[in-house]
């Protein structure tokens, strides 16, 4: 574990001084905030991850079409040649 | 805690998953507990402040995920609040501070010699520099925060044995060093 240092605090902390802080209005708002932020970014993610996919499903579908090409074969190439 | 003080904070928790509002009531009642406990570990009341309003807006957005384990809920935000301390010195990368009261150090101690010995509680504070951080954090919680073995043991991720082991040592040492009387209700 890492170091510490330990202080002797000699007044107690008033009722008050926490009362400063106490805010449910804001925690609500804060945690309305970053709600919609983390939906943002899953949406954001969602929508990136949909359209690699298409890119990745086009990039496949094009190499798959230069691929299928028909390739003249031999027994064509003699059939040509014995017509003309 | 009564069982039915248990209840009752769970019927608000189930009202609080569907509901925000409804948070609000555990929220004022557990606000200077949090506070206090997050201020005795940073010595700055505005930062204090800022990492409570960060452990309940983490509580709120955990709430789904709340499930009862024998705890009372506020075990559960004490281990939001250890977190959140935490993640604050990973970030700042300074030492972890423990302020303690000099008021519950009288209550802690029941010195061998009567009345307030100023240089034993120095030489005490210096120890207490020396010992694991650890080791500071169960006691904290043991006897600033009131929390049993149980509690404790969630609080800091470990086991019941662990937490109990590691304030048996504490204790032994202090009291072997300091000739104090600690009281121990393990």
């Amino acid at each position: 574990m890492g170091k510490h240092e330990i202080r002797l605090r000699r007044q107690r902390l008033s009722a008050r001084g926490s009362d400063r802080f106490r805010n449910y209005g804001a925690v609500l708002k804060q945690h309305g905030e970053e709600k919609r932020i983390k939906l943002i970014t899953r949406i954001f993610t969602f929508l990136f991850l949909i359209i690699a996919l298409i890119i990745v499903l086009i990039v496949i579908a094009r190499w798959e079409n230069k691929h299928s090409e028909p390739q003249p074969n031999a027994s064509s190439k003699e059939i040509i040649n014995k017509i003309t | 805690m009564t069982e039915d003080e248990i209840r009752k904070e769970l019927a608000i928790l189930e009202r609080s998953k569907k509901d925000s509002q409804a948070f609000g009531e555990l929220y004022e009642k557990y606000f200077d507990r949090i506070f206090n406990f997050i201020y005795r570990q940073t010595d700055d009341e505005e930062l204090a402040g800022d990492l409570c309003s960060q452990t309940f807006v983490n509580a709120l957005h955990n709430l789904p995920k709340y499930e009862f384990r024998g705890f009372p809920f506020s075990a559960w935000l004490y281990k939001i609040a250890g977190n959140e301390v935490n993640k604050h010195y990973r970030k700042n990368k300074g030492n972890k501070i423990f302020s303690i009261e000099e008021l519950k150090v009288r209550e802690l101690v029941e010195q061998a010699t009567e009345g307030w010995d100023e240089e034993l509680v120095e030489r005490l504070i210096k120890y207490m520099n020396e010992l694991p951080t650890d080791m500071i954090q169960v006691l904290e919680l043991r006897f600033f925060e009131d929390k049993d073995f149980k509690e404790i043991a969630f609080i800091l991720d470990m086991t019941e044995s662990g937490a109990k082991m590691r304030t048996y040592r504490a204790i032994d040492k202090l009291r072997t060093n300091f000739n104090l009387k600690l009281k121990y209700n393990g």
